[in-house]
């Protein structure tokens, strides 16, 4: 659109708002025509005339919702009104990618971006591991999985242990100067406090266990954690989950049950485990290798909340005697793996191996 | 009396075309980058546009002194003043402050990076606290453009720390044009205007002055001047601030380097063509200066030197009559640091406290300077007025005083 041609602009803006332009219905206030382009107007149908000025109509700031408006200034530019409108031009052109906030009549609040359409869309969970739907009562750490990159340091913030009742633990969860993220800020490692899991320090004397057998919990991310993008969280979630016993022993391969594939086809290998194991390490932690030590290729997927590994191979199955070789330091989901038990007494020695093995034969 | 400061942000505008114009720009003036600021006595107000290698002066004069000057604090400036930009305070690079002489209001220039483009803002800021854009559309303007404007190609060359190689902050030095050097800091004195920075071919260190109103009459001279620290006679680097006071009974410009002699310059010797040969009085210490400030502490002259790197310096103007200077082979031979026992040389100044680092200084009516400060601890960006007797901050530290225990039967 070409500024300074107003009379111009409106006739193009009455041909082509219905199907261009976003016009929000506003309870407060009349209807608001968003920007779609930096260079745009904001104009604001205020349905009537009264005796109230301009900027106290319709303002602009930077930042969203959540963050408007005290302490802020808003966006500087100049207003006209014409007839029932008013027409609020910024004195530079908005940002592509910046959030706004619109402020009608200093009460309704309306977000808006400019150039939406190449922005990723709103945050979200992906999942949270382990998963449930029930899960040992000293489980040491969770994993968060969002959609896209997210803001740092906000943990503390919006993720809660809750109780059935409905009350929060605080101090379920380690809080760190550094929070434990990917690479890529998509999931985030979250560390039950270990004082509220070993047995006989001083915080799990003091507060009890964070979680007790037999009880519900959720976990819940609060909405409004911004992702690196700027865009809140939309809605909470919430993962909720039961409590059963404790794993305070190692995992034992005996324990795995195997369903072995008939030689020829390429039928996944399903592995039924024992317990829960940490769901970053398992994928990469278990292999197969056939008779001459070399490793065979495939995909792994995990399946039923994380309580089966298996295995689809690249090629039909040829060997008939295969070993499945786990990775010794394999921890589940309470930090035990096969060389030692997280809450060991002091001074127990662990086992001095790097991987366990467990011999599968095939069906013929 | 204040320097302009590169920042590495301002080396992204400067990269940045100039495709897009404000309104306010859009409707005659022609200033590309808002860079450093001076007022005249009655208030017009000059801005260094090291983009277009001019001068702009907007007349803002006519206006009315408030009854008292108060003093002005804003928390989390920078992110008010991008506010009102319609930018996150990411994008915004602040590049020099001055007061208005009548008004006491507190103009900063700043850059507004866009998405795909740089735009020049002057924001206001009243007695009472408001800020807002200048419209400068809606001002007097007038225009000087600068003879012997440097290319605005050439950048400077990275270097590392000593025998370290260059870090990447250092090779993003390489994206800043010398030019970028052009208008350094502007000192307005009777009728006329001075100007420090780069200028020529080959980047040679300029002191230029012209009379305004503007009548296209000027004069550029080269200043050379024996750098104590580092032993040598140096040509390119810029003058980063300077003051005019009467020293030996004379007109004299007081000059401050990067690590950081004092030299003084006669007006005298500020001729079209001329080849100056500073006297170096003073080398205070490493660091870069960043604004000088001339008011009066216990009703004597004084100078007040901001740095990037040290507290700021008082020097009394008194205390630069007669005084010595320093040439090569005065001194041993060699570069000379901060931790030498020679160090500082010829320092009739002291360094004094102030919480916090300063990134802008200007003096706010007789008693107070505003500054634009960093704060250590959260990294803010605030305004805050000090009472220029001495202006410490000191009730940001935590003392005796805090104890409400001290205050008992007192």
């Amino acid at each position: 659109m070409v500024r300074g041609h107003l009379t111009a602009w409106l006739v193009c803006l009455a041909t082509t708002m219905p199907t261009l332009l976003p016009q929000i219905a506003l309870s407060a206030g009349g209807d608001l025509v968003l920007p779609t382009n930096g260079e745009d107007q904001v104009i604001l149908h205020v349905g009537s005339v009264d005796g109230r000025a301009p900027a106290d109509r319709l303002a602009i700031f930077v930042g969203p919702q959540s963050q408007c408006c005290a302490g802020r200034s808003p966006v500087s530019g100049r207003y006209r009104v014409d007839g029932e409108t008013v027409i609020f031009e910024p004195l530079f052109p908005l940002l592509e990618g910046q959030i706004y906030s619109a402020l009608v009549d200093g009460a309704t609040l309306k977000e808006f971006t400019i150039g939406s359409d190449n922005l990723p869309p709103p945050p979200e969970v992906v999942a949270i591991y382990p998963s449930g739907p029930v899960l040992p009562e000293n489980t040491l750490r969770f994993y968060i999985e969002f959609a896209s990159p997210m803001q740092p340091h906000r943990a503390a913030a919006f993720i809660s242990l809750e109780r059935a009742d409905g009350t929060k633990d605080r101090a379920a969860f380690m809080t760190f100067k550094q929070e434990l993220w990917n690479a890529d800020r998509t999931r985030l490692t979250l560390l039950m406090d270990p004082g509220r899991i070993k047995r006989g320090v001083a915080t799990n004397l003091d507060l009890g266990p964070a979680l007790e057998a037999g009880e519900n919990y959720a976990i819940v991310v609060g909405a409004g954690w911004p992702s690196a993008a700027g865009q809140d969280m939309p809605t909470d979630f919430r993962m909720p989950f039961g409590v059963g016993d404790a794993l305070r022993d190692r995992p034992d391969l005996g324990d795995w049950a195997v369903t072995p594939p008939r030689i020829g086809t390429r039928m996944p290998l399903i592995v039924r485990l024992d317990r829960l194991y940490d769901r970053v390490q398992l994928p990469h932690s278990i292999a197969l290798r056939n008779a001459n030590g070399q490793q065979l290729p495939g995909r792994v997927q995990v399946q039923d909340n994380g309580t089966v590994w298996q295995f689809v191979p690249q090629d039909p199955w040829a060997d008939r005697d295969i070993t499945l070789v786990v990775d010794a330091v394999l921890e589940d989901v309470a930090g035990n793996n096969f060389r030692e038990v997280l809450d060991h007494a002091v001074g127990t020695r662990s086992r001095q191996l790097d991987h366990v093995t467990l011999n599968v034969t095939l069906i013929d | 009396m204040r320097s302009l400061r590169t920042t590495v942000l301002a080396a992204v505008a400067a990269t940045l075309p100039l495709g897009v114009t404000s309104i306010a720009q859009a409707a005659g003036s022609d200033l590309k980058f808002a860079g450093a600021l001076e007022f005249s006595d009655d208030g017009t107000l000059f801005v260094g546009d090291n983009y277009s290698g001019a001068i702009f002066a907007y007349e803002m004069t006519g206006a009315t002194a408030p009854a008292q000057v108060s003093p002005v604090n804003i928390g989390d400036i920078d992110v008010k003043i991008a506010d009102a930009l319609g930018i996150p305070s990411s994008a915004l690079a602040i590049n020099d402050m001055a007061v208005h002489p009548i008004s006491a209001e507190i103009y900063i220039s700043v850059t507004r990076i866009g998405n795909f483009e740089s735009a020049p803002a002057i924001v206001r800021v009243s007695q009472s606290g408001n800020i807002d854009i200048v419209d400068l559309a809606g001002v007097t303007s007038h225009k000087q453009m600068l003879d012997h404007f440097p290319d605005q190609e050439t950048t400077f060359r990275p270097r590392g720390l000593g025998q370290m190689p260059p870090l990447v902050r250092d090779e993003a030095k390489g994206n800043i044009k010398l030019s970028s050097l052009a208008i350094m800091d502007m000192e307005y004195h009777e009728g006329e205007l001075f100007v420090s920075g780069v200028a020529f071919d080959n980047f040679l260190s300029t002191l230029r002055r012209m009379p305004y109103p503007f009548t296209q009459d000027q004069s550029a001279a080269n200043v050379e001047m024996y750098h104590i620290s580092h032993d040598q006679f140096e040509t390119r680097a810029p003058i980063r601030a300077m003051s005019i006071q009467q020293i030996d009974g004379k007109p004299t410009l007081v000059a401050a380097y990067t690590c950081s002699p004092i030299v003084l310059i006669d007006l005298d010797e500020i001729v079209d063509g001329a080849k100056i040969s500073a006297r170096t009085i003073m080398d205070y210490g490493n660091g870069q200066p960043l604004d000088m400030l001339s008011y009066k502490l216990n009703g004597e002259d004084t100078l007040f030197v901001t740095s990037n790197s040290r507290s700021p310096h008082i020097i009394p103007v008194a205390s630069l009559n007669g005084a010595q200077s320093y040439t090569k082979g005065d001194l041993p031979d060699g570069g000379k640091s901060d931790t030498m026992p020679i160090m500082p040389v010829g320092d009739t100044g002291k360094t004094v406290m102030f919480d916090g680092m300063s990134l802008q200084m200007a003096n706010l009516g007789d008693n107070f300077f505003v500054s634009l400060t960093r704060d250590m601890y959260t990294g803010s960006l605030n305004m805050d007025s000090n009472f220029n007797g001495f202006p410490n901050r000191l009730h940001n530290l935590v003392a005796e005083f805090d104890f409400p225990q001290y205050w008992e039967g007192k």
